[in-house]
């Protein structure tokens, strides 16, 4: 560290070394570990958002202001249990979630899959997309590539990968 | 001051359940931090960091990171790492007493820094999420968290929203990883004890004998003050002098009943029948809501019926009913049907499925093999009995009607067209059995016209068992019976007077087609049947196979003319309810 001091409630302008820029207030520096904990924004609310910073990441900084103690210590309480508790249906709910991310596919395959999966029963199997457990979509995950299936049913994949795709491209141009 | 750090548990992948458990209850913080509401209220210390740091601003600050990253437990995070990588996922651990190295679940690559951008985001290619992620906290630029709960408030909504997202579905539980073991399911025995939850017996004390009122009590917690009155939900009881008896009498009739034979496996439970091991029965056949008949082909509703009809058939019909009566279970359409075979040519065309080949005499037999229930069987067979009744009139083209008909659907009993001939001289029955309704009316009168009059009480009888057969799904039906032709040319038939009572909106199912009519000497009867204008909206039909269904008929018997129409229902396989009291006031023919 620089050897500043970065004291309680400051509220600083903060640019860090990734390219980050954002504006916090300080809720806690720990020299030891070199992390500045701040609150993003102004807000004493119940809910903030944290960021946690390691101070040697920071590019530069300036002080806005000097605030109070953004953390009421006499509000501040823990409940282990229930924070266990939290954890615990977070990685189960992550772990649902899991199924819906392919592996090894890029961001519009994913794309794809989460737009079809809002009307019809898909799952991924590797790169490839199955839908309704029998129709195979795989890369380049064209309207061509479908395969499988009854022909109503590959029929229907197809007429929902082109709407999807057509509708992605409008969505990409227009912005 | 004395001041004992809060430490975040050992950084590792064992959890932390495992570091809690080891830790002792340390002293508790001072202002800077309170731990409430934990169950344990524990308070995880590290010798080393408090020997070594516990002097001012240091452990102060320390305190708070320790605190806040507490409080991202379980909260989903974004880490940024030195190559510029991004993870995402949920925040498990740090390592307090070394530097900060974190430790996350369910970690996804979200930005690769290591492609330092030059690749386009499309082809960017998605890793699998890795169960646990250790981030050293060289490697750690920051970490970011949204919607943190960090104060008390953030708390006390935090529960809220937790409870809501434990609502577990069975798919999440099965598929979770957690579970690696299918579990063996073991049948619930309870506990020793339970003693067959004795606790039921009090509540159905009287109020005054349970020692807890509960309006009282909620009235005291919450000032809710009750309108509950006992006797808007009951019937109440009057004691009075009578009490006794009444009391005595009630007692009596319970006995009688539970003490009834059953062959109901859940009523047989309940009353304590020990069902003697009879390794048939299953849990699943004991207590499964779905039906199974046993040994009856027909479907099971219609008992209850039966029962009704059945009643007022005894009332009509008395010694001939109990011969029917006893009819036997299964034997529904055949039997019907040959009891068709009385009546003459006019019924032959009708449908393959009734056997009009039988001779008169044997209608009785048959009849008497009909089941005694199948209440809609005998309704439909009333109503086609009825008809006959009605329409024949005694002209002579009713031999027209049966044989031009075809009947498309399920064949009903044809056991009332072989009333039909029968019935044109029993006015007298006619007039006397009008007054029960059709189904008795219909009866009585055949009883005197076809050649065996018990047989044709039977008749009036069987309309229930081939009721019954006809509204079974099951196909007792003959299928060899002719088809049923319709006539168009018949005469078109009207009733003169309104019935008293419209029918039960049973309408959809109420016609069965007589697949095949015994050829009945007297038949006169036009093909179709109308329906009577005292139903609002109804109109009379030609009866006509390709109609769609038919509203419920009208069974109408002329209580004094030879009428006996032959009733042309459609077998839709639906169930009739012929409404004993309907009484037919007429018609010219």
């Amino acid at each position: 560290m620089e050897g500043e001091e970065f004291a309680v409630g400051c509220f600083l302008s903060i640019k860090t070394t990734l390219g980050d820029e954002f504006e916090g207030q300080i809720i806690s520096f720990d020299r030891l570990s070199n992390i500045l904990v701040l609150q993003e924004g102004l807000e004493s609310g119940p809910r903030r958002n944290i960021w946690l910073l390691k101070a040697n990441y920071i590019k530069e900084f300036s002080l806005l202001r000097q605030d109070e103690d953004p953390l009421d210590v006499k509000k501040c309480f823990l409940d282990l249990t229930s924070l266990q508790a939290r954890e615990d249906s977070a990685i189960r709910q992550a772990e649902a979630d899991s199924e819906r991310f392919g592996v090894g596919v890029t961001s519009e395959a994913q794309t794809l899959f989460d737009a079809l999966s809002k009307t019809l029963p898909v799952r991924w199997d590797k790169t490839v997309i199955v839908v309704m457990n029998e129709v195979r979509v795989s890369s380049p995950y064209l309207p061509e590539s479908v395969s499988g299936g009854t022909p109503a049913a590959n029929e229907r994949v197809r007429k929902v990968l082109e709407f999807e795709r057509k509708r992605m491209q409008t969505r990409g141009t227009s912005q | 001051m004395n001041m004992q750090q809060v430490v975040f548990p050992k950084s590792s992948a064992n959890g932390f359940g495992r570091q809690r458990g080891d830790r002792e209850v340390g002293a508790r913080l001072e202002n800077k931090m309170q731990l409430g509401k934990s169950n344990q209220g524990r308070i995880q210390t590290t010798g080393a960091l408090a020997a070594g740091k516990t002097v001012g601003n240091e452990s102060f600050s320390r305190d708070r990171l320790v605190y806040l990253t507490t409080c991202l437990i379980g909260h989903p995070v974004e880490v940024h790492v030195k190559s510029g990588s991004i993870y995402t996922g949920i925040f498990h651990a740090t390592d307090a007493e070394n530097d900060f190295g974190i430790i996350l679940k369910m970690a996804r690559l979200i930005k690769d820094g290591t492609l330092c951008g030059y690749k386009s985001t499309t082809e960017f290619v998605s890793k699998a999420p890795s169960k646990i992620l250790i981030i050293p906290d060289k490697e750690l630029v920051q970490i970011i968290a949204k919607d943190v709960a960090v104060t008390r408030d953030g708390f006390a909504s935090d529960p809220q929203n937790e409870k809501y997202q434990e609502i577990l579905i069975d798919s999440a539980i099965s598929q979770s990883r957690h579970v690696e073991v299918e579990r063996e399911l073991e049948p619930w025995v309870p506990d020793e004890d339970d003693l067959q939850c004795p606790e039921l017996e009090n509540i159905f004390d009287g109020p005054w004998n349970r020692n807890w009122d509960q309006f009282e009590t909620n009235q005291k917690l919450f000032g809710v003050k009750s309108t509950f009155n006992e006797e808007l939900y009951t019937t109440k009881l009057e004691r009075g002098p009578q009490t006794r008896e009444l009391e005595k009498e009630a007692m009596r009739i319970a006995r009688e009943i539970e003490g009834e034979d059953t062959q109901d496996l859940h009523l047989a439970e309940e009353r304590g029948v020990d069902l003697h091991d009879d390794f048939d029965i299953d849990e699943e056949m004991r207590y499964s809501s779905v039906y199974r008949v046993r040994g009856v082909d027909d479907s099971g509703y219609e008992e209850d019926e039966d029962i009704l009809l059945d009643s007022h058939n005894i009332e009509t019909f008395g010694d001939s009913y109990d011969s029917l009566s006893r009819s036997a279970d299964g034997v529904r359409m055949p039997s019907s049907s040959s009891l068709v075979d009385d009546a003459p040519s006019s019924q032959a065309a009708i449908s393959e499925d009734l056997n009009c080949s039988r001779p008169n005499d044997q209608a009785r037999q048959l009849a008497s093999e009909l089941p005694s229930k199948s209440f809609s069987v005998s309704a439909s067979e009333s109503r086609i009995r009825d008809k006959l009744l009605g329409e024949h009139g005694g002209s002579s083209d009713g031999n027209e009607f049966p044989e031009k008909q075809s009947v498309s659907e399920k064949p009903s009993s044809s056991g009332k067209l072989s009333e039909g001939p029968a019935s044109s001289k029993a006015t007298d029955e006619m007039h006397s059995a009008s007054s029960h309704g059709p189904p008795d009316s219909s009866t009585s009168s055949n009883s005197d016209c076809v050649g065996t009059v018990s047989a044709s009480g039977g008749f009036g009888l069987s309309p229930s068992s081939s009721m019954g057969s006809l509204s079974s799904e099951k196909s007792t039906l003959n299928p060899h019976a002719k088809e049923f032709k319709l006539n168009p040319n018949a005469k078109s038939f009207t009733p003169s007077q309104t019935p008293v009572r419209p029918l039960s909106p049973v309408s959809d199912g109420s016609f069965y087609y007589q697949t095949q009519m015994s050829p009945l000497p007297h038949m006169h009867m036009p093909v179709s049947f109308g329906i009577g204008p005292s139903f609002p909206g109804h109109q009379p039909v030609i009866f006509n196979p390709q109609v769609a269904p038919i509203q419920s008929p009208q069974a109408y018997f002329h209580p004094n003319g030879p009428q006996y129409g032959q009733q042309m229902v459609l077998g839709q396989r639906q169930v009739v309810y012929c409404q004993p009291e309907m009484q037919y006031k007429g018609r010219d023919y």
